[in-house]
């Protein structure tokens, strides 16, 4: 006869068994006790099989060679021990209607929908699949033998039935407690039950002697210890009455088997039918004994929590943790509404359920999920090539460093240097209704930038906050291309296409983000390079126009966030490599190096530049940056004019503004102290090579103006100076030569 | 699973009726690949096997016309979709060929050009690394 191992003991099973009933034919229980159900509501069978653990042992049929271990009686089990257990694929099926439950209403709802034409899949746990959660979508998540199965449909009928209730009393941690459909399915399998007492009516098949009056309590067996030996019934004249027995057998009604309903409640697309939507008398309020089995909650700590002033469902159950364990409540929600409900005069809604409604292993968990992609620029091998430490930064992996920052970033202030610029967002947009787009999106005042010149730009929200900057290129009349920061360009397109509909304006718009490439050759050197690699003719600061450079078509910007000369070069990623080599190898005896984030960073704080994002706040306006200069409040209408003005004669005394400091760098985020009292932090720091001191950039919450300065200024303990920025070349001359 | 490599095509943001008007007349059957204009939205589509984009005509003044290379793909027998891809698609595959789908594909953003003997699986290229791992 075919065994499973449990806890090293093999048992025999018969064909058909679950692990559950193959322990009780052997005179065994599953677990340490408690009411079992058999229908898998309740956590009192559950073990680990196979090296997994919380397996409801009711739902698992037995398999010759099965290996089981009962869960510890006290403390948690070890979640998994085979790690590569159901470890497996995930499996994705489409389908009009998923019906989840195979009973009556199951059947009836699968026909109906049937009738109508729709392609119905029906999943039942005892035909294997066993619903772990419903997502958005709707998408059903199942659990089968060998793999997960994600099952996508336009409807989901939640027809999973009803549960018994358990019964909430003293002695109902016992073993030999079973409920009558459980009672049931044990006669129809055969097995002795022994003297057995039904509190309730008796199920059908059943030998047992029914007993009347209320359950007040199970009471342990004298020669089997943990299980239970008697059953105590009240009658109506307050009597009670002492029923020995080898086995309980509890029919105390019925609750919607409702955990799948109560975690997809808002969700339209979701219907409950039958018994799971029906609303069930609520058992009597418990006043003894185990509440939650899972979380092994006891009345008594209802009542604790009670006492303490949580008389809301959620909170008690945030209190006790009672409905948060492996049933999500199936067991307890019945008796914990009775417990709020008789104490409040009120009955309470049942809280949502979470998924996973059964444990998963983590294997099961992660399979074919997937972390965002961070995505990689043409020249990513070029980096590591030369020896790059990479880093995430915007979604993007770029270079940090080339081994030493310091050295990159005196090749940009002494000489010339690469930087890979190809994750800024760039978009084209062309239309005849394109500046009137952009006139109405910026603050700036487009309509006098003349083909071929550019204009720095910030982007503002409604509210008048800074979200983002970039560059205007005008190439003609109607086109413009449009630069954006690393992280924004995504958030940038939907906000032209936003508005664009929202304003009815004939403009087509083409993200070229990932399309184009693009590289800045930064330095005191950089024309002399563009030069050498074929830039037709030298371009004036601002300007910007399309050129081949070393073979390869380009769209040359001349403009500076470094604080040096600069050309951004953009150019299809195929090109990419040849381009970067083309330009390094031009560059060689100008001393040209790639330079990294780091001393990027650097560069364009010694110039007072700011980062969106790094250095602004989710409210930061043009004002608390110092730059009002870049919006132009008798231009028009624009996004934020209107919050801009109502808040201009407000006082605000939050800056960003420039410090400076001896010694190392102090961490950005650290406090900006002035006096005892925390002002401020800083957003961005550096120990600049060439001044010879630490540059920052912060946020300074306090009343402050050039004529009257705040006495003393510290960060990290020692003495800071408010310095107006840039710090570096005020006059801007070395980016314009 | 094969590398992707970079697709040769043309990209082309114009009104919905001029892109219509140009898939119209591009079509070209028994090239190979063909020539297909696939309708990445209303006013958006690619020109596959077109590199050059001033070869593109199409009646709207304002369009964006571009030589799009930011692309990588990979070409693979129709019958090889289930092993491939299907088992990362958490959406529906259209059954009509040809078809253009797009969606997450092993979580990145994807398109399948569906004909009825092959398929295209492409995506921008700067995610592409992600999707050729996770698929093979």
């Amino acid at each position: 006869m075919a065994r499973i191992i449990v806890d090293g003991e093999p048992i025999a099973f018969d064909d058909g068994d679950s692990v559950a009933l193959s322990l009780m034919r052997a005179g065994q229980v599953p677990g340490h006790g408690g009411c079992l159900c058999l229908a898998g509501d309740c956590p009192n069978c559950v073990a680990e099989v196979d090296g997994v653990a919380w397996v409801r042992t009711c739902q698992t049929r037995a398999r010759a060679g099965m290996v089981v271990r009962r869960h510890p009686a006290i403390g948690a089990p070890s979640p998994i021990t085979n790690v590569s257990a159901r470890a497996t694929t995930v499996r994705h099926r489409h389908a009009d209607v998923v019906v989840v439950g195979n009973g009556d209403s199951g059947q009836r709802a699968a026909r109906d929908a049937l009738d109508d034409g729709q392609h119905v899949i029906v999943l039942d746990a005892a035909g294997g699949d066993e619903v772990v959660g419903i997502f958005a979508g709707p998408t059903v998540v199942v659990r089968n033998v060998d793999a997960i199965a994600h099952v996508h449909a336009q409807l989901v009928i939640v027809a999973t039935g009803a549960a018994e209730l358990q019964p909430t009393c003293p002695g109902n941690a016992l073993a030999g407690i079973v409920t009558a459909r459980a009672a049931g399915a044990l006669a129809q399998a055969g097995i002795d039950l022994g003297r057995a007492i039904v509190v309730g009516a008796a199920p059908a098949g059943v030998l047992g002697e029914s007993v009347d009056g209320t359950l007040v309590r199970f009471e342990v067996s004298a020669l089997r210890p943990g299980s239970v030996g008697a059953v105590v019934v009240r009658t109506d004249d307050g009597v009670e009455h002492v029923h020995p027995c080898d086995t309980a057998i509890v029919a105390l009604g019925r609750s919607p088997r409702d955990v799948l309903a109560r975690m997809a409640a808002t969700d339209s697309a979701v219907r409950v039918v039958g018994p799971a939507a029906d609303a069930f008398d609520l058992p009597p309020c418990p006043t003894s004994g185990t509440v939650c089995p899972c979380s092994r909650v006891e009345v008594d700590d209802l009542a604790g929590a009670w006492g303490r002033g949580f008389h809301d469902l959620e909170l008690i159950k945030r209190a006790t943790l009672c409905g948060t364990g492996t049933c999500q409540g199936a067991v307890c929600v019945p008796h914990l509404r009775a417990f709020v409900a008789d104490r409040s005069g009120t009955t309470p809604a049942p809280f949502t359920a979470r998924p996973a409604a059964r444990q998963l292993t983590m294997g099961e968990a992660s399979t074919n999920v997937f972390i965002d992609t961070c995505r990689r620029t043409a020249l990513h091998d070029e980096h590591v090539r030369l020896g790059a430490t990479m880093d995430r930064w915007g979604g993007w992996w770029r270079p940090w460093h080339y081994g030493d920052h310091v050295a990159e970033y005196w090749a940009v202030r002494e000489a010339v240097s690469l930087g890979d610029v190809s994750t800024l967002g760039k978009m084209i947009v062309s239309g005849p209704d394109a500046l009137a787009l952009l006139e109405r999106l910026y603050p700036t005042t487009i309509s006098d930038i003349a083909p071929g010149r550019s204009r720095y730009v910030l982007l503002l929200n409604e509210r008048g906050h800074v979200f983002d900057d970039g560059m205007v290129c005008r190439e003609s009349d109607d086109r413009f291309v449009l630069t954006f920061t690393s992280g924004g360009a995504a958030g940038a397109e939907m906000w032209l296409r936003d508005w664009i509909e929202t304003w009815g304006l004939d403009v087509r718009v083409l993200d070229r983000t990932m399309a184009l490439a693009a590289i800045n050759v930064t330095g005191p050197l950089a024309s002399e390079l563009m030069g050498r690699v074929g830039l037709s003719a030298p371009l004036r600061f601002l300007e910007h126009r399309h050129d081949i450079v070393a073979g390869v078509p380009c769209h040359v910007m001349r403009l500076s966030f470094t604080g040096e000369a600069s050309y951004e070069l953009h150019h299809g990623i195929d090109r990419s490599v040849e381009l970067w080599r083309a330009l390094l190898d031009a560059g060689r005896d100008l001393g040209v190096r790639p330079h990294g984030l780091q001393a990027l960073f650097g560069l364009r704080l010694e110039k007072g530049h700011v980062i969106v994002g790094a250095d602004t706040e989710l409210d930061t306006t043009p004002r608390r940056i110092a730059m009002d200069w870049a919006v132009k409040m008798g231009k028009g209408d624009f996004v934020g004019r209107t919050a801009l003005a109502r808040t201009a004669s407000l006082p605000d005394g939050r800056r960003l503004v420039g410090l400076t400091i001896d010694g190392p760098a102090p961490t950005e985020g650290a406090p900006i102290v002035i006096g005892t009292e925390i002002a401020g932090l800083v957003t961005s720091s550096f120990a600049s090579p060439l001044l010879g001191q630490t540059v920052m950039l912060g946020w300074l919450r306090t009343a402050w103006s050039p004529e009257h300065p705040p006495a003393m200024v510290t960060v990290d303990g020692r003495v800071a100076a408010l310095t107006a920025t840039p710090f570096y070349d005020r006059k801007g001359s070395r980016a314009r030569a | 699973m094969r590398a992707l490599e970079t697709i040769v095509a043309t990209r082309i943001v114009a009104t919905p009726a001029a892109i219509d008007a140009l898939a119209a007349k591009v079509r070209a059957p028994g090239a190979d690949p063909p020539v297909a204009v696939l309708r990445l939205a209303d006013d958006d589509a690619l020109v596959l096997g077109v590199p050059d984009a001033t070869s593109v005509t199409i009646d709207d003044p304002h369009a964006i016309v571009v030589a799009e290379t930011g692309f990588s793909g990979v070409w693979f027998a129709a019958d090889a979709l289930d092993a491939i891809v299907r088992p990362f698609i958490e959406w529906s595959v259209p059954t009509a060929r040809p078809a253009l789908a797009q969606g997450l594909i092993a979580g990145v953003p994807a398109k399948l050009w569906l004909t009825a003997d092959r398929v295209l699986l492409f995506c921008p290229t700067a995610p592409a690394h992600d999707l050729h791992e996770r698929l093979s």
